[in-house]
């Protein structure tokens, strides 16, 4: 499903997703919400609820597990932590995203020299 | 893999639906409320921060919406609720619901039945390793079919051709197993030591034949099949090494097969089910060793990557060579390889997939009444349709709608069909006698269940294509609005045109049932040249060393004819070395004094009877000139022949064969006698013109083969019994079997065409049948459409006669243009059945004017029945009628 105008495209949020686990460990839904807003300024305007289809899509890959657990405040939660594939996965696509910025970049930069 | 893995996940939260529901609402809760509390301690009231939460989170609707989507399988659910609806509607009106899945269940039956036939028979792969590699060959006179070969020219083959991985030999060979309390005759091989190897099969016990077993002094060992070890030997599983008494020569068993084996390759299609293999045991110094004693038949394992057209190019060139080496010795010297596929199963290959492709109509007229069916329902369903379409379902979620009804229709006419299927391997031995091979490898397998499973599938879709579209085609508003007021889909025309397709797919299948019939029927009344009927054959093996001489065997039949012909209701009794349909060929050269060529290879050669007095008499052979065999034609008189019609006309040519003299076999033999010429006989098949024929007397030569006719005046069973004891009497140590009406020997000649009928008859039946409920529910559906209009016609003073006869101008317009359609379309069809049809043309026009007129009667019956409700119209309510 093509995602929304104005809103993070899907690998990009799969990405972010993974590497907030990454960085924060097992984390639920609401709080990688957060950490998303948080880490970013606010720069994505990110509609919370388009987090959980792809936190499922994201498990059924196997890239991350989900236990139900209790919050800070003491609420039932899931939490989300990653897998073994998932951290592959997640250098893999780091790799990539890198290879990309780079080449966007020295592309971009040439354009400016100009 | 990882599709995969996302499949399973998907799948699995299927079965977890509630659950899982339960979870997300929980977790988006909780989500909800931890944003609440955010904006309660960033200072909101209660109420304004719950609404700031939602805003943050966007819709939770939607949220779910597309987690249930990314969760489950989507179009599987949908699916699954479409087909909960469509066994909802289709509950609310069973009638419809039985007639369509009776319709698609003798289509689809009808279908999967033959299909099983194909696949056991054809498709099922050879029981042989790399089957694709193994090939037949042998000499050839017509350069169609692979003949026998000789020894000599079989060693010159392997030695010099470099195409074949191995070459391998077998033989004819029936040996007697002497067990005291029932002697019996066994169908075997004899085969070189490679037989097994060359075929690529493993021995289940014991040992495979060695080139050790293959000399003239060490060849008395034998293999067993599975089947014989447990139904003569009891499953002895110390049965290897043991000794057995073939024809009083003790044998050694060295091996049984696996129980797998298919017994395939015989020297004769009808002697398939060998049991019994020993060695070949052949040297160049044997007498049956020679170039001219061509019984032997080749089988050949290609090297990989030679081809069949390669390795028949070198096997040529090589015979061909030989014939310049040995010119007296080859009348040819041409060879053929053949795929071993095509020599087995090619002759029915045909004729199966003839039926396939006839069956295959069945189902499109099945499938044409479905179609009907669903069109007359779609006038009735609009109201239906366009409510749903005015709801916001859209095009294709309809057309989907009702093409998963159909299936769900096809799917259940499916299993039904598939009782046929189950039931195939039943119904076969039922009708018996049938000459196809493989038949025991017929059964469900899942090959068969993907089959039934895809046509069900692909009918649904047939099926329903046209009426779906045609439902979605429908203007909402007026549909909305006529409501029950009758149709705005019209249809008529599509209707009219599946009726005329299926007349014309049910006019070329009853053309070709009764083209086969007509044929079957000639075939049987050809004159075979003897009488069949009140005939009964018994087989006898003179074996044992007493019987090592001619003169006991000569004696035995002197003396089991005198006792059987003493037996009340024997009005005839004779032996013979062999008989029509018996399936035993021996023919040997006849060389005629003045007639001889240089090279006796070419000179004519005849199938050869050994006869006493009295077999003409038994078998009604009608003497036409000359004179009969005599008692008096023993060895020291007169050596004397008879020879048939043909063989009258086509060696003499009009000069008087009788009082001729003619050299059998070897040209240096002493001269026969022709003192008689006796009609023709058909000896392999009804349908191919009798060939060259001659007698001799057994008192003058030799046989080991023995068949007594006896021709009774009752039933011969009821005497078989009787005859068998009185010739067990005059000997009991000789076994003898095969006791069976001559006329059986018969029909077996004719039972692939039977069956041929049988199926394509069924096909026409069903045909005609589908037809009828075609029409039928056509012109009932106009009956009840035209009501209104009818009653107005009658009102203003028609009358009902006059609007019957209206009705039925419909019902054979219909049924002239499916005819006519059907005339052109069988004329480019019946070509396939060239090979099944005998003595009439294809076109004849006698079956074509009954298969139209039977098609035109049962259309004008299917329409006048409904039609009849018009006569009974009362204008008044037919008025009112909506």
């Amino acid at each position: 499903m093509a995602p929304p105008r104005g809103e993070v495209l899907q690998g990009t949020l799969d990405l972010i997703v993974l590497q907030t686990l990454h960085a924060m460990g097992p984390l639920h839904g609401y709080g990688i919400a957060q950490r998303v807003q948080q880490v970013s300024e606010d720069l994505l305007k990110l509609n919370q609820g388009t987090l959980y289809p792809a936190l499922l899509r994201l498990e059924q890959r196997g890239w991350i597990t989900s236990k139900w657990g209790a919050s800070e405040n003491n609420r039932k939660a899931k939490f989300y932590s990653l897998t073994r594939t998932g951290r592959k996965q997640l250098l893999a696509e780091t790799r990539s995203w890198e290879r990309m910025t780079a080449l966007m970049a020295r592309l971009l930069g040439g354009t400016e020299g100009a | 893999m990882e599709l995969l893995r996302i499949f399973g996940a998907r799948l699995r939260a299927l079965f977890r639906k509630r659950q899982l529901d339960h979870e997300l609402e929980a977790e988006l809760r909780a989500h909800l409320e931890s944003l609440t509390d955010e904006n309660i301690r960033r200072g909101m009231d209660p109420k304004e921060a719950a609404h700031a939460a939602r805003r943050e989170f966007g819709g939770v609707e939607q949220t779910k919406r597309l987690y249930r989507d990314q969760r489950g399988l989507p179009f599987l659910e949908t699916l699954v609720q479409d087909a909960r609806y469509a066994l909802r509607m289709l509950r609310k009106s069973p009638s419809f619901a039985a007639v369509a899945v009776l319709t698609l269940a003798l289509g689809i039956g009808a279908n999967t039945a033959v299909f099983s036939i194909v696949n056991g028979v054809l498709l099922h792969p050879l029981p042989f390793a790399n089957a694709d590699r193994l090939v037949v060959v042998g000499e050839s006179e017509d350069d169609r079919k692979p003949s026998t070969t000789s020894f000599a020219t079989y060693e010159d083959w392997k030695t010099r051709s470099k195409s074949f991985e191995d070459l391998t030999l077998y033989r004819q060979w029936q040996p007697t197993l002497m067990a005291p309390d029932e002697p019996e005759q066994l169908i075997g091989l004899r085969v070189a030591n490679n037989y097994f190897r060359t075929l690529g099969i493993r021995i289940a016990a014991g040992r495979d034949f060695a080139p050790g077993d293959d000399q003239p002094a060490t060849r008395f060992v034998v293999i067993l099949s599975h089947a014989l070890w447990q139904r003569r030997f009891k499953s002895d599983p110390a049965i290897v090494g043991k000794p057995i008494n073939l024809s009083g020569v003790t044998f050694t068993v060295v091996g049984v097969l696996p129980v797998n084996y298919e017994s395939l390759i015989a020297t004769d299609l009808r002697a398939s089910g060998v049991e019994i293999w020993g060695a070949l045991g052949y040297d160049a110094a044997l007498r049956d060793a020679c170039r001219t004693c061509r019984h032997l038949r080749g089988i050949g394992r290609l090297r990989p990557g030679v081809t069949v057209t390669q390795a028949a190019a070198e096997l040529s060139a090589i015979t061909y060579q030989l014939w310049k080496e040995h010119p007296t010795e080859f009348s040819s010297g041409r060879a053929i390889v053949m795929p071993v596929y095509e020599e087995l199963l090619g002759g029915v290959s045909r004729t199966l997939y003839i039926l396939l492709g006839a069956v295959g109509f069945v189902l499109l007229i099945a499938c044409a009444n479905l179609a009907n069916l669903l069109l007359a329902r779609a006038t009735h369903r609009e109201r239906e349709m366009a409510m749903r379409a005015a709801l916001g379902a859209g095009r294709a979620r309809i057309i989907r709608q009702v093409l998963v009804e159909n299936c769900s229709l096809a799917m259940a006419g499916g299993l039904v069909g598939l009782l046929l299927a189950y039931w195939m391997p039943e119904i076969l031995s039922l009708v018996r006698a049938m000459n196809l091979p493989r038949l025991d490898q017929v059964r469900l397998d899942w090959h068969v269940l993907g089959f039934a499973f895809a046509i069900a599938l692909l009918t649904g879709i047939l099926s329903g294509v046209v009426p779906a579209i045609r439902m979605t085609k429908m203007n909402l508003q007026t549909a909305l609005q006529q409501g029950a007021r009758g149709s705005s889909l019209g249809g008529g025309g599509m209707r009219s045109f599946l009726i005329v397709s299926e007349i014309a797919l049910s006019l070329t299948l009853l053309l070709g049932a009764g083209l086969l019939l007509r044929s079957l029927v000639r075939l049987v009344n050809v004159p075979s040249g003897f009488e069949p009927a009140h005939l009964l054959t018994l087989r006898v093996s003179p074996v044992g060393a007493w019987y090592a001489k001619d003169e006991p065997v000569r004696d035995y039949i002197t003396r089991a004819n005198e006792r059987i012909r003493t037996i009340p209701g024997v009005l005839a009794s004779g032996t013979s070395s062999q008989i029509p349909f018996g399936g035993n060929f021996d023919t040997t050269g006849l060389h005629i004094d003045g007639k001889m060529n240089a090279n006796p290879a070419l000179d004519p050669s005849a199938e050869r009877y050994v006869i006493s007095e009295g077999y003409l008499e038994a078998m009604g052979i009608r003497l036409l000139r000359g004179r009969d065999f005599t008692r008096r034609d023993a060895q020291t008189a007169e050596q004397v022949m008879l020879v048939n019609e043909t063989a009258a006309r086509e060696i003499w040519a009009g000069a008087d064969p009788i009082g001729q003299h003619v050299h059998v076999g070897d040209p240096k033999s002493a001269p026969r006698t022709v003192v008689g010429i006796v009609d023709d006989v058909h000896h392999y098949t009804l349908d191919a013109a009798p060939t060259m024929q001659f007698y001799i007397p057994v008192l003058q030569t030799d046989t080991s083969d023995l068949v007594f006719a006896v021709r009774c005046a009752g039933e011969p069973s009821q005497i078989a019994n009787t005859v068998h004891r009185a010739m067990r009497s005059v000997d009991e140590t000789l076994p003898v079997y095969r006791v069976t009406p001559m006329s059986e020997y018969v029909a077996a000649t004719t039972a692939n065409r039977r069956l041929a009928l049988i199926l394509l008859g069924s096909f026409a039946a069903i045909a005609l049948l589908l037809s009828v409920v075609g029409i039928y529910g056509v012109t009932e559906y106009t009956v009840a459409q035209r009501t209104r209009e009818i009653g107005i016609r009658m009102a203003l003073g028609a009358q009902s006669q006059e609007v019957l006869r209206l009705m039925l101008r419909q019902g054979l317009m219909l049924s002239s243009a499916g005819v006519a359609l059907g005339t052109v379309f069988s004329f480019t069809m019946m070509g396939f059945l060239r090979s099944l049809v005998f003595g009439v043309a294809v076109t004849d026009p006698l079956t074509f004017l009954c298969a139209a007129a039977i098609l035109t009667a049962a259309a004008l019956l299917a329409c006048w029945v409904p039609s009849r409700k018009v006569m009974s119209v009362d204008p008044i309510i037919a008025l009112r009628h909506e």
